[in-house]
Formats: C-alpha cells, structure tokens, sequence
C-alpha cells in the first residue's frame, strides 16, 4: 500500500503542528523567566527578550527558598518511590505467583481505591496528622504518596511477575531456596522492566502532587515545588518571572527523566493503565 | 485459586507431589508478603475513607491538640444538599469533566490517525507528547494564567494582531470565558497521554486487515469504522473512564488558575471541600462534601465495574 505524497505530507503536517501547540507554552515560559522585571508586563508583549537576565534565577534560591522546596520535593519523592517498590514488588508477587486466596476481589478493591480522589481522605488525615504533631514533617506526604501509589504499583508488577513461570519458584524451591529467597534473587531480576515503569509513575506523582502538599505542609522549610509555585507571591504584583525560572529548574530533570525512561512511562499508560 | 487447578503438562507426579507440599508454606509466605503494602495501604486510605463518613455525621471542633465531636446525625448533609454551592459544583465538576474528556478522546483520535505510520521524529514526538503528562499541574496553571492575563497577556495581543478581538479580554474574568480558558488548559495538558494511548492501540492493529480492507475496495471512513475503530475500542472507553474519574477529584487547576472563580464558577467539588474544611474549618460539613464526592465516583465506577472484572480474569487465566 503506497499512499498518495499528499497524505504522507499531511500527515507531517499534523505532527508538527501538534508538537508546535505541546511546545508554545513552554516557550512563552522559558523566555519569560529571562526577561527583567519591566519587560514581564509590558503590553504589546516581547516574543522574544529584549534583554536577557538571570536576576529571576538567582531569585528564587536567594529572595525565595526555591533551594528548600527542591530538596523537600527530591527527599519525599525519592524515599516514597523507594517504599513503593519495596512494597508493590512483594505483593505483586505474591499475587501473580503465590496460591494466596481471595486474588480476584483484592485487586478489583485495589483498582477502586485509586480511583478514588484524595478529598476522601483529607480531613481524617489531616486530623490524625494534627493529632501526631506531624504537620510539616516529611512522613506526612511519604505515608499517603506511598499509599495512593501503591495499587497502581501492584497491579503493573502483577502483570510482570504473571508473564514468569510458575516452574521457577518450584525449581528454586527442591534447590533448597525459601520462598523469599527465590522471590528476591530469581524473580525480582526479571522484572526489572516493571520496576522501572513503576518507580516512574511514582516518582512523577509524588513530584507532581499538589492538594496533600498544600494542606499538610504549608510551613515555609517544607514546602514541596508545586506548593512553593503556587504561594509564591509579591508584595503588589505576581512575581511571574520568579514562579517561571522556578518552574523551568524543576521541569529540567524531570524532561531528562523522560527521555531515559520513555520506554517505560509508555509501557505503563498504554499496557498497565489501560489493559490491566 | 487458579494455580491449583493449574497443573503444568511437564511435570510428572513426583513434581505434583512436592508442589502439593510446599502449597501452605507458599500459601503463607503469600500472605506475609501482603501484609505490608496492604496495611499502609488500610491505614491511609480505607480507614480514612470510612473515618470521612464518620465525620460527616458529627459536628467537630478543632481543640488545642486534637478535636472534639459529637454525633449529629444527618445534619451536616442537609446543610450541604440545601446549599447552592454545593449543586454548583456538583454541575461543574460534571460537565466539565464529561466535555473535556469527551474532547480528549475525540482531539487524541484524530490526531492519533493522522499520525500513526510515521516513523521518522518517532522518539522526539513521544518524549514531547510525555512533557505535559509530567509537568506539574501548578506550573500549567500559573503559565497559563499569564498567558490569560487581562493587562500584559499573549493571548490577546496574538488574537489582536489577528484581528480577532479588538480590545484586550479579561479571560479570566467572567465565567464563560473563565470555564472555557480552564477547559483549554485542561485538554492541552491531557491530549498528547490520550494520543499516545491511542497510538500504541492502533499500533496492535495487524497490518494485513487494512491490507485486505484495501483489497477489497474499502474507503477510509469504512475501513476505520470496521476496522481500526472495533480494535482500539477497549482501550479508548478504558483510558476515558479513567480521565473521567480523575476529573471528578480536580483541585490543582481551579485551585492556582481561578482560585475556584469568578465568584464560584470554576469552584470544583475538591475545591468546595477544601474551602469549607481547611479555611472554614467547618470539617463536619466539609466532609459531607467529600463523602458525595466519593458516592458520586463510585456510583460511576460500580457501572464499569463488570468491565473491569472480565479484565482481571483475563490476566489470571494468562
């Protein structure tokens, strides 16, 4: 089947259109957080600056504590992401290859739960954080992050450890080797794929998330990004060229982040997500 | 479950045996290794799920280092189905997801079709389509909050520069526009996941049905309906219940894009929840608000729920 030069061209056309629209934002963005303070509300507005400053940069670490809520964001995604994996790894196992009763039901109420949105459980956490003195503290995003990213995290590693042979653990087994034992050293390695997508899609939402941030963790030194983005603020105006040099720094490695694992994120929205 | 029955054809009797004897050691290291992420995972979200409901039949007041409550029936949800508000936002949050998951699938299938086959960009397009799935919500909104910008925005100097407008608009600033505005924001940043989700469905279909489809003289419109569309149904109507779902718990846009407003046009149900429980400390009524959130999303996906059932099967019978 050869297709008419008209469709193929069209079809060019289309795509790059779609990654010109995905793109202008960004741009307008990134150029922004360059502009000095009296380019940022002029009207007509420059498409390009005029002149080029990195005043808004040294801002944000300098006037504004950008340096603190990086390091909250890394330390709460990283440490979740971590007990993610060290947790979905296990169940994920033991449902996919383990004679454990009830498989069917647990993973139906698994998908169900992380449906649901995080308003459901805001005022009781909230409440029992307040009770703990744990406002402000890192255990208040690690515990729920981990929580609301786990079911995900199970259902995708199920999926792996599904496609192993059930032979391996019997074989591991005569060999002398506890079910732990085999389940660390000969099924975890060949599921490395999954481990990947997992840890991804948790890390992600864990750096992208936004209502728990905001409502268990207002205080200055624990701010995470999108909550320090969100309360940035001046005396009289928006400090836009502030929020954006901020925003650019957070988005850099998460686009690198992207690039080394866009095998995975895309094995994991269409196949996890979708397929089941 | 499954693997009892499941008998491997390569192994003999001896093999059967020793399996049937490691079964309940299997069994209870199955569990143990459960127990974990299911505890935190009872802990954090259904404890607190049913406490919500708890709440919601109590009045609750903040005291110096925890809260007091006491029982009052059904009372905060009177309060909550005779306010105004609270229908608003139940509307809002409703139609807005409804129309812009609607128009996700639609913009995601179209441009899906339209670039499926090309093989050259192919990893620059994907990491591109994946930005916007990354980007954190709060950047989206305050970037496009200062394209909106009434005074010093793009947007109106680009539409004016098309002679499109004549004077600059508040975008923001009446509810139309406002809901319209968030709506763009919304499906700019959730198309690109639709289109990839589409793609990699379309990407299944086998090569040799549009082959034959050609063959015998189909034309585009028939040999998409026939074809392309029967094999990526499942995964369009999957990928937009979950979208819809989602939606229906949107907080981060309204909350730094409109702050819920104009008035309360663009106020979310998350958003109302939030508002009454952590500004008006009113944790009775605001966890009413949550509680018919939560009625509302399982309302919706009990109805799927059949759908998902026939999933998990598939995958254990695997």
């Amino acid at each position: 089947m050869i297709e008419a030069k008209w469709k193929t061209i069209f079809r060019y056309v289309v795509l790059i259109a779609f990654l010109v629209v995905i793109l202008l934002p960004f741009y307008w963005m990134f150029i922004t957080s360059f502009k000095p303070d009296f380019e940022l509300g002029a009207y007509p507005p420059s498409l390009f600056p005029d002149h080029w400053t990195f005043q808004h940069y040294v801002e944000a670490f300098t006037k504004y504590d950008f340096g603190i809520y990086i390091r909250n964001s890394v330390v709460v995604s990283l440490i979740s992401t971590f007990l993610v994996l060290t947790f979905a790894s296990m169940a994920g196992f033991s449902v996919a290859q383990l004679p454990v009763r009830g498989k069917t039901p647990l993973l139906v109420i698994l998908l169900v739960i992380s449906m649901f949105p995080s308003i459901a459980v805001m005022s009781p956490l909230y409440m029992l954080l307040r009770n703990l003195n744990w406002l402000n503290s890192y255990q208040a995003l690690i515990i729920p992050y981990t929580a609301f990213n786990l079911p995900f995290a199970i259902w995708i590693l199920r999926n792996y450890f599904l496609q192993l042979p059930k032979a391996l653990l019997e074989a591991a087994r005569v060999d002398g080797a506890s079910i732990f034992q085999s389940f660390y050293r000969i099924y975890l390695p060949l599921t490395t794929p999954g481990m990947f997508t997992a840890a991804v899609f948790t890390f992600v939402a864990s750096w992208t998330e936004f209502f728990m941030a905001l409502t268990f963790n207002q205080s200055n030194t624990m701010r995470t990004i999108p909550v320090g983005i969100a309360l940035f603020s001046g005396q009289y105006t928006i400090p836009y060229g502030t929020i954006f040099a901020g925003s650019v720094v957070s988005i850099v490695p998460i686009i690198i982040l992207t690039i080394i694992f866009r095998k995975w994120i895309v094995s994991g929205l269409t196949s996890g997500a979708v397929k089941g | 479950m499954t693997s009892q029955t499941e008998a491997t054809p390569t192994s003999g009797s001896m093999a059967r045996t020793v399996r049937r004897s490691l079964q309940a050691p299997e069994r209870r290291a199955g569990y143990g290794m459960l127990t974990p992420g299911l505890l935190v995972i009872g802990a954090v979200t259904i404890f607190p799920i049913l406490y919500s409901v708890w709440m919601s039949l109590n009045h609750i007041s903040l005291t110096e280092n925890g809260f007091a409550m006491s029982f009052s029936g059904l009372q905060n949800y009177s309060l909550v189905v005779h306010s105004g508000n609270f229908w608003h936002s139940v509307w809002f949050t409703f139609y807005f997801a409804v129309v812009t998951v609607f128009l996700e699938l639609l913009f995601g299938m179209l441009i899906a079709l339209a670039i499926n086959g090309i093989d050259r960009l192919k990893n620059l397009s994907v990491v591109v389509m994946l930005i916007p799935w990354s980007l954190i919500t709060v950047i989206s909104a305050q970037m496009w909050g200062y394209i909106y910008n009434g005074v010093y925005g793009v947007l109106n100097y680009l539409l004016q520069s098309l002679h499109l407008i004549g004077a600059p608009i508040t975008w923001l600033g009446s509810a139309t526009s406002a809901v319209i505005a968030m709506m763009v924001a919304d499906i700019w940043k959730t198309t690109p996941f639709v289109v990839i989700i589409i793609l990699a469905g379309l990407q299944m279909v086998p090569k040799e049905l549009y082959e034959s489809a050609y063959l015998d003289g189909a034309n585009a419109w028939n040999t998409f309906w026939n074809v392309t569309f029967p094999m990526v149904r499942g995964s369009i109507a999957l990928a937009g219940l979950f979208r819809i779902l989602q939606a229906f718990g949107m907080f981060d846009l309204p909350y730094v894009l409109t702050q819920g407003g104009p008035g309360t046009a663009t106020q979310s149900l998350a958003v109302l929840g939030a508002r009454v429980m952590f500004q008006n400390l009113d944790f009775g009524p605001g966890s009413a608000v949550a509680v018919s959130t939560v009625i509302l999303v399982l309302a919706l996906s009990l109805v799927f729920l059949s759908a998902f059932r026939n999933l998990v099967r598939e995958g254990e019978s695997e």
